[in-house]
């Protein structure tokens, strides 16, 4: 443990006192591990909100089940607990049946990739609109400890002791490839950085794919740690703006800790035009 | 002035017309103020020459079921009708092609089968469908000139009707169609000495109504329409696919949204996704869907979020008989699933009550915020009735969501206790409304609570929503009533009803004294009005389609006393025939 010193604490909670995007924060207290990588998330979500002056009520916050299912309990807008893997049909439907709302939808690694990941292809070619954030910690940890199906290769979990035999899917290859028209990397450990990203992601009219790098502390001491995240995550190497699928692809073959938008297509509709489009037509 | 009551089988095979025969002849039936009930059987393959049946009832009164046998059966296809001669009546009639283009081997042809008794009629279907319109392609119309010429049909109406029918297609091929229909009608007007006793000639009819033929998934797509649903998402799978099919053309027509998902899990979730946002919405599945959307069944009842599923039930389980009907999905629908899951269960009992039961479905769900599902099956999904115009629901049945006041809304609990359950609704967007819903166990405000005594409290809130939801079920269909006391009750469930109810009528002529018992809402059940029809019977009849009898041990269950079963599994409707048989027997 560092020394924190008592200047340095009094200077923080000053600018807690100061800080507005408490309003989209719940009364409730969240009942992640210490340390955990997702109070960075939802920290990084307040302020997007708030940056974007959202009104609460006409937010909507869906997930799955997990640790990062828990997230909107600890946001102060409406939200919906739904099942293991499901966040998205749930928060597809419910935007479709609500465009005005601002609908995000989080899912764990293991949510959005194993048991859900049927869903994720055609969320990201019908462009539904909505934002999707990705709390990867490359572990399960509500169920303490398994592989996932963002574990590496060979890593020891509880349910591999003499490692993991699956090889990882990379989930911002997948995302480009299923044909998402936004897709970024954030990190935990970089509210600020991840708050802009979120920001960029809610505009962004059609699907957003956000894959948030973040530690399970408690569960993986070797891989994703704080420790090894703080070495490893940058910005993006490649320069990249807009809509260069070649360069969003080698981003995600060579720079699996390169933090920033990857691809954006802002000219392809998002589904409901599309519908109101063709439904006219025909 | 006589009553008619007759059922007319064409039999062919697929891509001879063979069912818009059957479907020309019950529109004109219709027309004409008989009462029609129609269900058509073709193969599950798409391309081939399989067997195609068209199989039409038609009546001066009233009709509950199809009949299971027919009166008069007309031969398209010698080879596929040898095997529907079983069921046609001892003195039923059979008209055959005289001159058929490649002539039969000896035990090919269906006269030859027929039994001493029957009647048949050779006619050239063939010859005469060349003679009018070159090709042996209007055979279908010939065939129907000729029961129009046997049965005294009305010879210039029925021809508007073939014209109405290809009105939007080439006049060659309006022209070759009614061309075929009066070849067949002439050569049987001049060649043909009737030698049965069939006519519809002075048959007393009742006063003429505006009617609609249509199917329970057309009805289906109709009844949402007119209760403004919002949102519709679906996956394909037959016998239900029709629905999303008509709505994809007429919901973004009414301002809504439809969504073919990638799997129904998906569409159960975006259901429950749009419930949640306070949109009506619904989907529509059979068995092997049904299995997927069970997940989202429980988020439903426990998050407390509307939810409409039609299930058309087909046989059963797994990807089991796709084009066959079955009652087999009941305690699926019923109790499947994990916990103490209370759920509605509409099973509309004939061709109209599925309009009824997706209104009673669509306003229960979103006032009573829970699942409801509708349990149909293949038959009501594609027979063919003429039925009075529905009414459309009234407006209380259009808005039902109970919303919090503004008192309620200063410290709002979305799941507060109430009398009957029912904890008043924000939907997002709402100021002050703002909540947590989940489907792990919660408190008054929603959040995640397992406390012993607070998961009691909630599961008994939500038992105390679904009882309450009986003081809205529909009456009981009750055949006699009025009288003390029944040697045979008949108990059944969804579309087996009409064929019990016929059973019970058919029987009061033979003497057997009887009523018959269904309940449209089967979850809850109306137990009171079960026990009280109960107690006036000797003894309890209960069929349905399934194997086991899984409607029988439900209600066993709540008489506590033994009931006699009646089960069938042949992909077939119910068969007030069958019923009938088995009462004489009791
Ligand atoms: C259908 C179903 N299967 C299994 C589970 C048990 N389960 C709960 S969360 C979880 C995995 C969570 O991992 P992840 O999605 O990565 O989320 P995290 O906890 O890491 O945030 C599992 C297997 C469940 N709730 N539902
Ligand atoms: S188990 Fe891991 S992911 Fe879950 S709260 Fe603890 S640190 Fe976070
Ligand atoms: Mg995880």
């Amino acid at each position: 443990m560092e020394n924190i010193s008592s200047e340095y604490l009094d200077e923080k909670l000053e600018t807690v006192r100061n800080i507005d995007f408490l309003q989209y924060r719940s009364k409730e207290l969240p009942t992640w591990c210490p340390g955990c990588g997702y109070f960075g998330i939802v920290d990084a979500l307040y302020r997007a909100c708030r940056e974007l002056n959202l009104k609460n009520e006409d937010i909507v916050t869906v997930s799955g089940i997990g640790c990062s299912g828990r997230t909107p309990v600890f946001i102060n807008s409406y939200g919906f607990h739904t099942l293991h893997g499901r966040s998205i049909p749930v928060a597809s439907g419910l935007k479709l049946a609500r465009e005005d709302l601002t609908v995000f939808a989080v899912a764990g690694d293991g949510d959005a990739l194993g048991i859900g990941g049927g869903h994720l292809p055609h969320v990201a070619r019908k462009n539904i609109n909505i934002t999707f954030l990705l709390f990867d910690n490359s572990i399960y940890g509500l169920t303490k400890g398994q592989s996932s199906s963002t574990t590496p290769y060979e890593m020891k979990t509880n349910s591999h002791p003499a490692g993991n035999p699956d090889t990882p899917l990379n989930p911002v290859r997948l995302a480009l490839s299923y044909g998402a028209s936004f897709v970024a990397r954030g990190y935990a450990g970089d509210p600020e950085g991840l708050k802009e990203i979120i920001k960029k992601a809610t505009l962004h009219q059609g699907f957003s794919f956000v894959q948030i790098l973040t530690p399970c502390v408690t569960f993986d001491k070797e891989n994703r740690t704080w420790k090894n995240l703080k070495l490893k995550v940058t910005g993006l190497k490649l320069c990249v703006e807009g809509k260069n699928m070649e360069t969003a692809m080698r981003i995600a073959e060579d720079e699996p800790h390169g933090v920033g938008i990857i691809y954006q297509d802002k000219d392809r509709p998002h589904y409901q035009e599309i519908l109101r489009t063709i439904n006219k037509a025909g | 002035m006589k009553d008619i009551n007759i059922v007319i089988e064409i039999c062919g095979s697929a891509g001879e017309g063979t069912i818009s025969a059957g479907e020309i002849l019950s529109r004109f039936m219709s027309g004409q103020g008989f009462e029609i009930m129609s269900f058509d059987s073709y193969p599950a393959e798409i391309r081939g020459f399989g067997k195609c049946v068209a199989h039409t009832r038609i009546s001066s009164n009233p009709i509950y079921s199809p009949g299971k046998f027919v009166d008069v059966l007309i031969s398209l296809n010698d080879k596929h009708s040898i095997s529907q001669l079983g069921s046609l009546k001892e003195s039923g009639v059979l008209i055959y092609d005289s001159q058929p283009a490649r002539p039969h081997k000896e035990d090919e042809s269906a006269v030859g089968w027929t039994k001493p008794g029957m009647v048949s009629y050779g006619i050239p279907l063939n010859m005469l469908a060349h003679k009018a319109a070159g090709n042996a392609r209007g055979m279908n119309m010939v065939a129907l000139g000729v029961i129009a010429a046997l049965f005294h049909m009305e010879k210039d109406q029925f021809t508007d009707s073939i014209k109405a029918r290809y009105g939007k297609k080439k006049q060659i091929v309006i022209d070759s169609n009614v061309n075929s229909f009066i070849e067949g009608y002439g050569w049987t007007k001049e060649n043909i000495k009737k030698n049965d006793s069939y006519s519809f000639k002075g048959v007393n009819l009742p006063e003429q109504k505006e009617k609609l033929i249509i199917n329970g998934n057309q009805l289906v797509a109709r009844a949402a329409l007119d209760s403004n649903l919002s949102f519709y998402a679906g996956y394909p799978i037959t016998p239900a696919t029709k629905i999303m099919e008509i709505l994809s053309r007429e919901l973004p027509k009414h301002g809504g949204t439809l969504l073919q998902t990638e799997d129904e899990i998906s569409a159960i979730g975006a259901v429950v996704g749009a419930g949640f946002g306070g949109k009506r919405a619904m989907t529509a599945t059979s068995g092997p869907g049904f299995a997927l959307m069970t997940e989202f069944t429980g988020l439903s009842v426990m998050a407390e979020v509307p939810a409409v599923i039609i299930n058309s039930q087909r046989g059963g389980p797994s990807t089991g008989i796709p084009t066959k009907t079955e009652q087999s999905d009941f305690n699926s629908a019923v109790s499947g699933g994990t916990g103490d899951c209370p759920r509605i269960v509409l099973a509309p009992t004939d061709t109209k009550s599925c309009y009824d039961a997706v209104v009673l479905a669509l306003y229960l769900a979103e006032k009573y915020q829970t699942l409801v599902v509708v349990l149909m099956d293949f038959f009501l999904s594609n027979s063919i009735k003429n039925i009075d115009v529905p009414q459309k629901p009234l407006p209380e049945y259009l808005n039902a969501n109970i919303a919090p006041g503004k008192d309620e809304l200063k410290d709002y609990k979305r799941y507060k206790i109430t009398k009957n359950g029912i904890s008043p609704r924000a939907v997002p967007g709402t100021k002050g409304g703002i909540f947590f819903s989940t489907g792990l166990e919660h408190d008054e405000y929603g959040r995640p609570d397992y406390g012993e005594a607070g998961h009691l409290k909630m599961t008994r809130k939500r038992f105390k929503k679904f009882n309450a939801v009986l003081s809205e079920a529909p009456a009981p269909e009750i055949s006699i009533s009025g009288k003390n006391e029944f040697d045979i009750g008949v108990i059944s469930w969804g579309s087996s009803a009409g064929a019990a109810h016929e059973a019970v009528m058919s029987a009061q002529k033979e003497g057997i004294n009887a009523s018959s018992f269904s309940s449209m809402m089967v979850s809850p059940f109306p137990q009171k009005a079960l026990i009280e029809f109960s107690d006036k019977c000797k003894k309890i009849l209960i069929p349905e389609l399934n194997f086991s009898g899984q409607f029988a041990g439900f209600t066993s269950h709540i008489l506590k006393r033994p009931v006699e079963k009646l089960n069938f599994i042949t992909g077939r409707p119910m068969a007030s025939e069958d019923i009938i048989q088995k009462m004489r027997e009791m």
